[in-house]
């Protein structure tokens, strides 16, 4: 049942899997391989951006052939969009991971905004890839940015609770739609010109920018500058 | 040391940044800020021996941009847009290098006819707040009368070309200093973060952007009173935001008309 690497169904690059992993059930090997396409565009897209990445170029960052691309993606742009998940998976999760360590919704703010900026951070590659990239590679992954977007209004949208009659009088419907557009934006202008080292910077920033229509400037402010 | 670093802060978020020598439309961002708002002198208008190449050009960016709201910017050949303004196919490459650089023409073409409104509705208001909601009023309507091009240079622009992403985030910059002034009005404007008006501009048009994507133009206009409150709440508190945005939702006329001082 589980062929050795020498069998002539593997193909040759499996060579190169580290030495303890042979042997390996087939669907390791198709999950290894896949991963390895995705990780092998990300490079390859840090290298020459989306629109200048050939297949060729994946597949070399991949060490794979060029048919176990095909029988993965359809397309650069299939792969991409498995990219494009990857990274926005790992992301939402430590997001959610740091936001629900927290009791006091504030400081969730703050945690979850702290872990995302901490995430693009260190991977300045994946934030390209997710932000500037994601833009330009098509409709299919402009939905998916739309949604990963979207996906972040229950965070604030929790905040309501509790407030005062005054308070929620004066948030309007699309509260929250405008203050994490407001965030991404802030966000992506620095991905965009190459600045994710300014990234950390911003955490004060945003989570005061974010808390103000729940708690007020004064408040928020607090909370932002609170080490 | 803030206030030092503000000025260096304003100069790169106002984004003029004619650096790149494409983006001439910015330079009506003086307008929007100061209180005395004229036209650029007729010297600076077109001659009349450039109207018709101009009448052209302008026909070829609509026509851009109603091909590129129906079909998606990919989808969109330099063939489409000849056809659908009715040119030779020589016309259209006198005018632009390629469609990308079409694109670009279209989204300078738009932001700077919007700015104009903008400065004609909210330049000479002295009161801020209602400066913000006039201005704010007559950019939707610019977007309500014109929704194929804003269709274009608000969604579309997102999935277009690189230069396209960069032209559309950095040309929103424009609309920072118009912000910038509620810090003067505001009893905590010193102690605002120096990146509010880059945030609330994104949130503006984060919420522009999901309203027309959703094909719903004709009632952008409706947004106003929300967003004039997201916009004013930072400097002014909700209560005194809400009383401003509910007048703008009495009368959203009367923000960009009535308010003007003279």
């Amino acid at each position: 049942m589980n062929p050795s690497v020498d069998s002539p169904e593997y193909p040759p690059e499996l060579a190169r899997l580290p030495p303890g992993r042979h042997g390996l059930p087939r669907e390791f090997v198709a999950r290894n391989q896949r991963e390895r396409l995705i990780a092998g565009l990300a490079e390859a897209v840090a290298e020459n951006g989306y629109a200048g990445t050939t297949i060729a170029h994946i597949t070399r960052h991949a060490a794979v052939s060029r048919r176990t691309f095909y029988e993965h993606f359809s397309s650069k742009d299939e792969c991409f969009v498995a990219a494009y998940d990857t990274v926005m998976t790992e992301l939402r999760q430590r997001v959610d991971d740091a936001f629900n360590q927290e009791e006091d919704w504030p400081q969730a703010v703050r945690a979850g905004i702290a872990a995302m900026l901490d995430f693009l951070t260190a991977e300045p590659h994946l934030a390209r890839l997710s932000m500037v990239e994601a833009l330009v590679a098509g409709p299919v992954v402009i939905e998916r940015y739309d949604a990963a977007i979207q996906s972040l209004v229950p965070y604030f949208e929790a905040g309501r609770k509790g407030r005062s009659a005054e308070i929620l009088a004066g948030l309007s419907p699309s509260t929250e739609e405008a203050l994490v557009g407001g965030m991404v934006s802030l966000i992506s202008r620095r991905v965009f010109a190459d600045r994710a080292e300014e990234l950390e910077a911003l955490l004060p920033d945003l989570v005061e920018f974010t808390l103000t229509p729940y708690l007020g400037s004064a408040e928020a402010a607090k909370v932002a500058r609170a080490a | 040391m803030r206030s030092r670093n503000r000025t260096v802060w304003d100069w790169y978020l106002n984004g003029i940044r004619l650096r790149r020598g494409r983006r001439p439309g910015f330079g009506t961002l003086s307008f929007v800020t100061s209180k005395s708002t004229r036209r650029p002198p007729p010297g600076q208008e077109a001659l009349s021996r450039d109207f018709i190449a101009r009448h052209q050009r302008a026909r070829v960016i609509r026509a851009l941009a109603e091909e590129v709201s129906e079909k998606g910017y990919r989808a969109v050949t330099v063939a489409d847009v000849v056809s659908r303004a009715g040119i030779a196919r020589n016309t259209f490459y006198e005018n632009f290098r390629s469609k990308e650089g079409c694109f670009l023409a279209a989204q300078d073409f738009a932001m700077t006819a919007a700015l104009e409104r903008v400065v004609g509705a909210a330049g000479e208001i002295e009161d801020w707040p209602h400066r913000v909601a006039a201005g704010l009023a007559a950019f939707l309507r610019y977007v309500a009368e014109e929704p194929a091009l804003a269709r274009a240079c608000i969604v579309d622009a997102l999935g277009a070309a690189p230069d396209a992403v960069e032209y559309y985030e950095e040309s929103l910059q424009a609309f920072v200093s118009l912000f910038r002034l509620g810090r003067d009005v505001s009893a905590h404007g010193p102690e605002l973060p120096d990146t509010l008006e880059e945030a609330l501009i994104g949130g503006v048009f984060w919420i522009l952007y999901q309203r027309l994507l959703i094909d719903e133009p004709e009632r952008v206009e409706q947004l106003l009173p929300e967003l004039v409150e997201f916009a004013l709440t930072p400097y002014l508190g909700a209560a005194a935001a809400r009383e401003v945005a509910d007048e703008a939702e009495v009368n959203p006329a009367g923000v960009s008309g009535d308010q003007k001082t003279e």
